[in-house]
């Protein structure tokens, strides 16, 4: 297939079946996941499809013309590094879709589940794809409100729906500001298209001399960093955890979260090789490594060990990312590309064994686990192999990315001389240390030791085949990438680092190549993680400590002060904005009329007072005129609503008797009818209320009213007098347009109904929707208010 | 209001609005009318056919979901205003046909009319919608 075709259809197919699951539902029942999990197969054999090509001639673009009037496309720019994310986003897609089918219950509302899952699938696809940012932006955007449903999907868990809330808080107003930035890039490049850029050396040095070089790079790598869960923006992952286990795993290991790593790795030619780029990417990629890994340690719950280790290891990628020189400007992209694999895989995977444990012992708290290994042998050996090569032990996968982890530090660190030639590698042999010290944790917690005698089930084993066979092909493919990194790398890591670098890449990966610099480091790291483990409880306690003693350390505690701030202040200026009294809303209708008619009547002076009028009445007009001023009078005096209302509707029917007079009948008919039905519907309502007018008015009240009422009734005079005497034309009138040509255009001898109908069809095509909304808003009005009772 | 002659008279009236409301929906192009008119029309009769019997008893033999007409309307005027798109053609353009049918003699076919037959259906939902929820609230 034309790759364009495959791309394009493995991005809308998701969207497509989505669509189509809850009718799916009716006739598959339970086995609806199948469904999905078949789509995602699709959609990732569509893009291995595309490998091929891309290996061999490079990166492909193409383009649909969708608002090419403003630079926006639907265009597709298909490298290494977008089918890498992509065959994450679909491979893993598969396998998390077969895995539900064990995990999730079937009283569950499973419809809901598998449609939000295809949904971000695609969603990711189309992100990893775009060639165009502002088409990039709309995917990125819709992967927050996917994670957002997912992350809340057990609605009534208040956590679910903090987790859920913060993390679209914080991706989406990312998201927000990376458009910022993209708005930024255009105006520095004047093209939304990435693909223009990349292929352009000259533009890409014009931005990196470009006075906004600066803003524009920090605003693009905030919309990341937030995604990625990087620098003080990983608060959102850990809450995200309350998502079911097989989303976490997917969105929130393997996916979601390297959208950000994308992005980076998505600019990093045009970025790249400068200070700021390295100060901003590496620079907060490796607090994040350190920090994160150190903070594991206090949690409890595996799922959020898990969820810090994910920081702490998508911090490395971004580390890598960030190394550069200006003659070398991609030292660590490689690495990170092989690691960015390599997590997915081992994270994943792990991610897995957690939902088992969580869905077999019925607890997620690591303290009261221990001794499962007899009980769950499978589980188990899997547990060891993912937990092994994330803590970097061969001949695992972990192991040869996190080698090239420790030799691209120490380049970087000789690139930029003393003291950076100790430092940088001492902080990258920090966060090894400490991602050791809690995948050793997981694995002895869980499941060595001792079983504990109360708090587990009695009866533990491994699962259904269902949930081990993904979890377990997760693991062989750990194995796989540790034993034989030349399939990995040739098909996958080496298109990917020339998509980024923009030049043929050649790496050969092997397990052993003699007593090296990161080898060394490597064996520190072992040495150092075992004493780290041993003092693990305790240095546990320390954090709890210094937690409890410093509350206001904690980028949490500031994120919800904010929120909850956000809300009084909310709460207050819409106490003032919306009052909820019919009355005031009137009265601020009325004075903005007023207002904006009085604003060019005073600009235009004495020329709109008119010096002569020219009334035509005949007797019984004013006869009627007279009768209506009678009608408006009496609305207001009479003292209760059923004779105010009368007087109003008859008011009412004299506008139509004179329209009859002025030889309007369609107006004439429509004022009847009109009238006829909102006098049934106030008679209505008014049986709700008391009959009399209860409240005594104070004056001041009163006054403003009668001030009010006066001058909208002069304006509105003003407008009246102005339009039918022709005092103040600047605008010549419109009806001669509809006169001549409705019968032309639209073929119809009633100008009134072709203009509703024809001309201004748009307009009436609104009107019936807000009708619609307000019969519905009715509904709910009257509905809700007998539920409160 | 429930008298023996406003019962009468409203049994008669209802066939003969009915029929003037479509009359009026359909003249609407040419002759005064059109479809908001006869929704009103339509509507207020429907109305008056609620007060004069009771909505309770008129509910036992007679009793549509208004939302599901209002609904439709919607969707049909939706359909015509996108409709034009599919054509090649700029939203909202509207088509004319003059058609020859035997014995009737010339129609006008114009794809705006189905735009009045949806206004028509969400003024006669919407108003009737409005009317027997305000109307049913106990």
């Amino acid at each position: 297939m034309d790759p364009f075709n495959a791309i394009t259809l493995a991005i809308f197919l998701p969207f497509i079946v989505a669509g189509l699951i809850p009718a799916a539902e009716k006739i598959l029942k339970h086995y609806v996941g199948w469904l999905a999990a078949a789509t995602a197969l699709i959609s990732f054999l569509l893009i291995a499809t595309v490998l091929p090509l891309v290996i061999h001639d490079g990166p492909i673009s193409y383009a649909v013309p969708w608002l090419s009037s403003v630079g926006i496309d639907f265009s597709l720019y298909i490298d290494g590094l977008s089918i890498l994310i992509g065959f994450l986003a679909s491979g893993i897609g598969v396998l998390i879709m077969a895995y539900s089918n064990g995990y999730m219950s079937h009283k569950e509302d499973l419809p809901r589940y598998y449609m939000w899952l295809l949904l971000f699938m695609g969603s990711m696809v189309g992100m990893v794809f775009s060639a165009n940012t502002i088409l990039l932006f709309i995917f990125w955007e819709l992967t927050s409100i996917t994670s957002y449903m997912l992350i809340g999907y057990w609605r009534d868990k208040p956590e679910s729906i903090y987790g859920a809330t913060k993390s679209l808080i914080i991706t989406a107003a990312g998201g927000l500001v990376m458009l910022a930035g993209f708005l930024f890039l255009h105006s520095i490049t004047g093209t939304f298209d990435i693909p223009t850029i990349l292929q352009n050396e000259a533009l890409i040095q014009t931005v990196k001399d470009h006075n906004l070089f600066l803003i524009t790079l920090v605003l693009i790598f905030i919309g990341a960093a937030a995604k990625s869960a990087q620098g003080p923006f990983y608060i959102w992952l850990p809450n995200a955890m309350e998502a079911p286990t097989p989303v976490s795993a997917f969105l929130h290991s393997a996916t979601m979260v390297k959208a950000g790593i994308y992005l980076v790795g998505r600019m990093h030619p045009i970025f790249s090789g400068t200070e700021a780029w390295f100060i901003l990417v590496s620079g907060t990629g490796m607090i994040t490594m350190v920090m994160a890994g150190f903070m594991a340690f206090r949690q409890t719950d595996i799922k959020g060990i898990l969820a810090y280790s994910t920081i702490s290891q998508l911090a490395y990628i971004m580390t890598m990312y960030g190394y550069t020189t200006q003659h070398h400007p991609g030292i660590g992209v490689t690495a990170a590309t092989f690691h960015l694999l390599n997590h997915a895989t081992f994270k994943a995977c792990l991610f897995l064994v957690a939902g088992i444990i969580a869905h077999e012992v019925a607890t997620r708290d690591i303290r009261k686990m221990g001794g499962l290994r007899r009980e769950m042998p499978i589980t188990f050996i899997i547990a060891v192999i993912g937990a092994l090569s994330m803590a970097g032990i061969p001949p695992l996968n972990g192991f040869l990315s996190k080698e090239m982890f420790y030799e691209s530090s120490v380049e970087m660190g000789a690139a930029l001389g003393s003291p950076y030639t100790i430092l940088i590698p001492v902080i990258a042999i920090m966060g090894g240390v400490f991602t050791f010290a809690y995948s050793i944790k997981l694995i002895d917690g869980i499941f060595l030791g001792k079983r504990p005698k109360k708090g587990l089930p009695k009866h533990i084993h491994d699962p259904g085949i269902i949930m081990l066979i993904p979890a377990a092909f997760l693991a062989f493919l750990v194995i796989l990438f540790g034993l034989v990194p030349s399939i990995p790398v040739h098909y996958i890591v080496e298109p990917t680092a020339s998509g980024i670098l923009l030049e043929p890449v050649h790496l050969h990966v092997k397990l052993w190549h003699g007593i090296t610099t990161p080898l060394i480091m490597t064996i520190v790291t072992f040495i150092l993680g075992i004493l780290v483990y041993s003092k693990y409880d305790a240095i546990a306690a320390w954090q709890d400590r210094f937690n409890a003693r410093h509350p206001r350390i904690s980028v949490n505690y500031h994120y919800d002060a904010a929120v909850d701030n956000a809300k009084t202040y909310a709460h207050k200026i819409s106490s003032v904005t919306q009052p909820g009294t019919i009355k005031t809303y009137i009265n601020a209708v009325l004075i903005l009329i007023v207002t904006l008619v009085c604003i060019p009547i005073i600009l235009l002076g004495a020329d709109v007072i008119p010096q002569t009028l020219n009334f035509n009445i005949a007797p019984y007009e004013a006869l009627l005129m007279l009768l209506m001023i009678v009608a408006g009078i009496a609305i207001v005096v009479l003292p209760g609503y059923l004779p105010a209302i009368i007087a109003l509707s008859a008011l009412g029917y004299m506008v139509g008797l004179l329209f009859i007079y002025l030889k309007a009948p369609d107006l004439a008919l429509t004022q009847v009818l009109v009238e006829t039905l909102s006098t049934i519907i106030f008679f209505l309502a008014i049986a709700k209320i008391p009959q009399k007018f209860k409240e005594k008015i104070p004056t001041t009240t009163l006054i403003r009213d009668v001030i009010i009422s006066v001058a909208i009734a002069s304006t509105v005079f003003i407008m009246l007098v102005n339009a039918t005497q022709g005092i103040v034309s600047p605008f010549e009138s419109l009806s001669h347009y509809f006169i001549e040509n409705s019968l032309t255009l639209a073929g119809g001898h009633n100008i009134v109904n072709v203009i509703i109908v024809d001309f201004r069809g748009y307009d009436t095509l609104g009107e019936i929707s807000v009708l619609c909304l307000a019969a519905l808003g009715v509904y709910n009005l009257i509905h809700s208010r007998s539920e409160e009772k | 209001m429930t008298t023996l002659i406003t019962k009468t008279i409203t049994k008669i009236c209802v066939p003969l609005v009915i029929l003037f409301s479509i009359s009026l929906l359909l003249a609407g192009h040419n002759n005064p009318g059109g479809g908001f008119i006869g929704g009103v029309m339509f509507a207020s009769i429907i109305g008056l056919l609620y007060v004069v019997f009771g909505l309770e008893y008129i509910k036992t033999f007679f009793n549509p979901d208004w939302a599901n007409w209002f609904a439709f309307g919607l969707l049909l005027s939706s359909i015509t205003a996108f409709g034009a798109i599919f054509f090649g053609h700029n939203f909202f353009r509207s088509a004319v046909e003059f058609v020859h049918l035997p014995f009737i003699g010339e129609i006008e076919l114009v794809s705006a009319g189905l735009f009045d037959i949806g206004v028509y259906f969400v003024v006669i939902g919407g108003l009737l919608f409005i009317f027997k929820n305000v109307g049913d609230d106990r």
